[in-house]
């Protein structure tokens, strides 16, 4: 058997391996790779700093679950750290199940309090809305009849001096959604966006962005944060680095070993056609 | 000690479901199994607390609501005549009512929202933008690109013998050979981030907890050094 036939035939354990340590060495050993800053993050960074104003309700919207985290998790981290930095107020909620966990998560690292916000004034949870579409359609018409209680303290939306001034969509300045699937932007555009005119940006995992594109190109999405990249470029621009750029070498070479492989298994296999020709 | 427990069950799970990359293992089933009967479990329970929240939050207020609700809850009951041969039927009602108001809702905006702001996108994008060559290129290829693709999908029969159309179908081909790469591509970005993410984790690379990476080289050497001694001592051929 020559080499490009034991390439064509190599174990693919072989190559799991592989991915091990080109993800591992760059973690343990970091290499410092640079990180130019893209034009989607200055987009992104533009437009929180510069389209968020004083006294705007922002939906802060967690849209995944834990599975989402490793990519997600970083860029949510990032913003919500932006926008307290801000005099806005935000509701927090999740149309996904596990969305109330990622953001308890943030809190563990990010607290509101620590910028000024208090519970109920400054922002609210109301954690998980089942239904889907359908709920972000009820929910854009009532707050209060689509959701009883908060997330955190379990009282009435009425309790709460945040809900006073917040009913319906038209109450809703932004939306930031971080999202990896159905219900998402789409959802968004069509209950909230086309119906409301609610602004909306969306950070998304990378399977997702070439189905974004069009919406941003139309200026129905106002900005994208698209993957884990971009987040580590977002960081660097908010001074405030953290899992995103610690992670970035390892994307860099775990890329470098894709494009590797893609190249070898090429030669190898048109080398093995002519020889069989 | 009980963040230590969380922070090696944690790492035992997660690389329990990374044993799979080895071969078919227990370690993986045991992980596997877990994962899906909590999420399953951790989706009910919380669909529940809904309910109860929406029961007491207004619900209960009237005789009529409590009518309304006492109808919606068995509505919501029908969905489970789906594990009966027998009641299979009664769970087309709520499956019905669903779909209906879905689709319903969804049709009053998506025409606007996915279709025509779409179309005005299209026609706006300038050929000529002026001080940027890369613009420039980008928004020609886009205007020939996109309705080359369309008319790949739209012409049938004996129109798309035509000679113009030859060169259309092959631009709409090369085009779709290029949105299919950009999405691999992305793919692949995304597959890693998890990986990377979870490696963050596994070496407790802050902030995540630091025991995570004692529990990592400890947890991954007798998973890797039991799946290895089997095959060994039983000399089956690892699966390629």
């Amino acid at each position: 058997m020559s080499i490009m036939d034991k390439i064509n035939n190599l174990d693919r354990r072989i190559i799991y391996l592989l991915a091990w340590i080109f993800v591992l060495y760059p973690l343990i050993f970091p290499l410092g790779l640079p990180i130019p800053i893209s034009s989607d993050a200055r987009a992104w960074h533009s437009y929180v700093e510069n389209n968020i104003h004083d006294g705007d309700t922002v939906i802060f919207a967690p849209m995944y679950g834990t599975s989402g985290m490793p990519e997600l998790f970083p860029m949510t981290v990032a913003t919500m750290k932006h926008i307290l930095e801000k005099d806005v107020k935000f509701v927090v909620l999740s149309f996904w199940t596990e969305g109330p966990l990622v953001f308890n998560a943030l809190l563990r690292q990010v607290d509101p309090a620590d910028y000024g916000k208090v519970y109920g004034v400054d922002w609210i949870n109301l954690g998980y809305i089942p239904g889907s579409e359908t709920a972000m359609g009820a929910l854009a018409t009532s707050f209060q009849n689509s959701v009883a209680n908060d997330y955190v303290e379990r009282r009435p939306l009425s309790d709460f001096p945040i809900m006073e001034n917040i009913y319906t969509a038209t109450d809703i300045d932004l939306i930031i959604s971080f999202e990896t699937g159905t219900p998402g932007a789409p959802e968004w555009l069509r209950q909230w966006n086309t119906a409301y005119g609610v602004n909306i940006i969306v950070g998304c995992i990378g399977v997702s962005v070439p189905g974004m594109i069009p919406y941003v190109t139309s200026g129905q999405i106002s900005a994208l944060m698209p993957g884990l990249t971009v987040s580590a470029e977002y960081e660097l621009l908010l001074q405030k680095p953290g899992l995103a750029v610690a992670g970035v070498d390892a994307v860099s070479t775990s890329h470098l070993l894709i494009v590797l492989l893609v190249v070898i298994g090429n030669i190898a296999f048109f080398m093995t056609k002519e020889e069989e020709k | 000690m009980v963040e230590m427990i969380a922070a090696w069950t944690a790492v035992f799970f997660t690389l329990g479901i990374y044993s799979l990359l080895y071969r078919e293992n227990p370690w993986y089933r045991i992980a596997e199994s877990v994962y899906l009967g909590v999420a399953v479990g951790y989706g009910v329970s919380v669909d529940l607390l809904y309910i109860r929240n929406q029961w007491t939050g207004q619900w209960n207020d009237s005789a009529g609501m409590m009518l309304l609700f006492a109808i919606v809850l068995f509505i919501g009951i029908l969905w489970y005549g789906r594990f009966n041969k027998s009641t299979f039927f009664l769970y087309r009602w709520p499956l019905a009512i669903v779909v209906g108001t879905g689709i319903g809702l969804a049709l009053r905006t998506v025409i606007d929202a996915q279709f025509l702001q779409q179309i005005a996108s299209q026609v706006r994008t300038p050929f000529y933008v002026a001080g940027n060559m890369g613009a420039t290129i980008n928004n020609i290829l886009v205007q020939i690109m996109v309705p080359s693709v369309l008319l790949y999908f739209w012409f049938t029969g004996t129109a798309r013998e035509s000679a113009p159309m030859k060169v259309v179908e092959k631009i709409a081909r090369y085009t779709m050979m290029a949105g299919f790469g950009s999405a691999y591509g992305y793919t692949v970005l995304t597959r890693y981030s998890l990986f990377i993410g979870r490696s963050q984790f596994l070496l407790g690379i802050p902030p995540n907890d630091p025991e995570n990476q004692l529990a990592f080289w400890i947890i991954a050497f007798i998973m890797l050094a039991s799946m290895i001694g089997w095959d060994m001592t039983h000399k089956k051929a690892p699966v390629a």
